[in-house]
């Protein structure tokens, strides 16, 4: 489960970070189809990665680290 | 996209927004472009510490809920002392977690081959493989990383590296081998996501790597504090001096408490004419946990809001106070793959606020860096002496080139300790009255203890590139 509104000390998240946690939302929902190209998917989780990163460092929810 | 220029940051910290893109003048001439904050990452490196604390409480629950669901070790462990992810209420409850120690680790491997238990997806979910570099011996452990565990390693670099300087115009050398070793892995990741031209020297000896340093103008260099000497000894030899012909304005070091050894600091600044900055990691952790900030306050900055640092009497496992030495316990909220909580780490420590330092971040700092080890120490004739402190008092005298501690028992009787010294070639006169010194400063500094002062040959002692292994124990082993 994920907070979409509040960081983890209870702040509400900026604009920036609410687009921040939207793109990587959006990446990680397209880093899991299976009818995309491998050029498409193995980019798209590179993306995604780099962006739950960002995420995580900021304090945003964005879930446990393993999950890819 | 268009819409999006000259649209404010709205990320919090300390200044608001990063600010403009500004020049700064460096040593050896070097102009470097940056953005104004001094932080990777202000929103959290700059918490109040009650937020910080509260992070670290949201971290630590999650990280425990993980490590219970997913890695057996850890159910095992928990279920064994009747604890688990709801135990957690207040950080203080870390406390009533078991320790997690690098015997464990090993046995577990041992029992359910390669990578045991502990490990919480399938061997095929990981892109990275590394290995224990074997300097405390043994097996080594072996560690697996997800995507996202690898991302995370390079960044916790970055707040070491952005911390101590390092910008995109920046142009990176790493005196590093490249092979299993996690080493300065990591840090290389880091370098590129940062935007720095980063250069691998993996198959170069060193006076190629010296060459290339100066040729391709590199003006930050990463290597272990033995080797960056060693590079610094064999410029020397081959006539080029570094602060004139370099452009070398940072040194980043790791992989030995030498790093933040005040003299060994100052003997490498002087070879290199740039700042020299420590850096702590291991690979249990697969990255750094401390980085010394642009400040240089005497230690390096815990990275607070990825890791807790407990500092235990290694005795009674009770906390240590502000400023008296014990035991690192770390738990690492970054990897996903390996959960690493309340890891007993067996080096020695001594933590001191973050104000000690003005930098303005809120991390705690381990002053004087990694101390030694706590199973580092030998027992001399009643005299503990660890390799750390007789390095700082060998360092302080510029003339010596390498040196080696040897302990020894004389008619299976008493324990001797040596040191051998060899000095830099153009030095040999001094050896009489530098003999004599190194033996008395060497004693003032362990109660009296009688070290013996040898000088070696030219070239006689070891040279490391990795961690150096400069105490032999020739002693009978029980």
């Amino acid at each position: 489960m994920t907070n979409d509104t509040k960081d983890l000390l209870g702040n509400d998240l900026s604009a920036d970070e609410r687009e921040l946690l939207e793109l990587y939302q959006r990446t990680l929902t397209l880093s899991r189809r299976d009818d995309l190209p491998p050029v498409a998917t193995a980019n798209v989780k590179q993306a995604m990665v780099l962006l739950w990163n960002a995420c995580n460092d900021l304090a945003i929810d964005c879930g446990v680290p393993d999950c890819d | 996209m268009d819409s999006d220029r000259g649209r404010r940051s709205t990320l919090r910290g300390p200044t608001g927004n990063p600010g403009p893109l500004a020049e700064a003048a460096e040593p050896n001439g070097v102009t470097v472009t940056s953005t104004t904050t001094a932080f990777w990452n202000p929103k959290t490196e700059t918490l109040p510490k009650d937020q910080l604390r509260a992070l670290q409480l949201h971290r630590l629950q999650r990280l425990v809920a993980h490590a219970y669901e997913n890695s057996p070790f850890h159910r095992r462990l928990y279920d064994a002392a009747k604890v688990g992810p709801d135990s957690i209420k207040t950080l203080d409850d870390i406390r009533r977690l078991p320790f997690m120690t690098r015997e464990d680790w090993m046995a577990c491997q041992a029992e359910k081959p390669i990578f045991g238990d502990l490990i919480t997806r399938p061997q095929s979910d990981a892109i990275r493989y590394h290995l224990t570099s074997g300097t405390s011996g043994r097996q080594p452990l072996r560690v697996l990383d997800s995507r996202k565990d690898w991302s995370w390693i390079t960044d916790m670099w970055c707040y070491g590296f952005w911390g101590f300087g390092v910008r995109p115009s920046d142009t990176v050398f790493f005196a590093f081998s490249y092979g299993s070793f996690i080493g300065f892995w990591g840090a290389h990741y880091c370098c590129e996501k940062l935007g720095c031209l980063t250069l691998a020297s993996g198959n170069m000896t060193t006076e190629q790597r010296v060459k290339q340093i100066v040729e391709m103008g590199v003006t930050v260099v990463c290597a272990t504090p033995t080797y960056a000497l060693r590079m610094g000894q064999a410029a020397e030899k081959m006539g080029i001096d570094l602060k004139k012909e370099g452009k070398v304005r940072r040194v980043i070091v790791s992989g030995e408490p030498a790093g933040s050894i005040p003299a060994v600091k100052s003997m490498i600044e002087d070879m290199w004419g740039g700042k020299c900055g420590d850096t702590a990691g291991m690979t249990e952790i697969g990255t750094i946990m401390i980085f010394e900030c642009d400040h240089q306050p005497g230690g390096p900055h815990i990275i607070e809001d990825h890791f807790i640092e407990e500092v235990l009497d290694p005795e009674t496992d009770e906390p240590q106070a502000y400023g008296d030495s014990g035991e690192r316990v770390v738990t690492s909220f970054g990897r996903g793959f390996i959960p690493l909580i309340r890891y007993r780490t067996k080096d020695l420590v001594r933590k001191v606020p973050h104000d000690t330092c003005d930098c303005g971040r809120t991390g705690d700092i381990f002053e004087g860096g990694i101390l030694g080890r706590v199973d580092d120490m030998k027992l001399i004739r009643g005299t503990n002496v660890y390799p750390r402190a007789v390095e700082a008092v060998v360092r302080e005298h510029s003339e010596v080139e390498e040196f080696q501690i040897i302990v020894s028992r004389k008619d299976n009787v008493q324990d001797e300790i040596s040191v051998k010294v060899e000095l830099k070639p153009d030095q040999q006169d001094v050896w009489p009255r530098l003999s004599a010194q190194l033996g008395k400063d060497l004693a003032d500094a362990h109660e009296g203890l009688r070290f013996n002062v040898e000088l070696a040959n030219q070239g006689e002692l070891p040279r490391f590139e990795l961690k150096a292994k400069r105490l032999q124990d020739l002693r009978p082993q029980h």
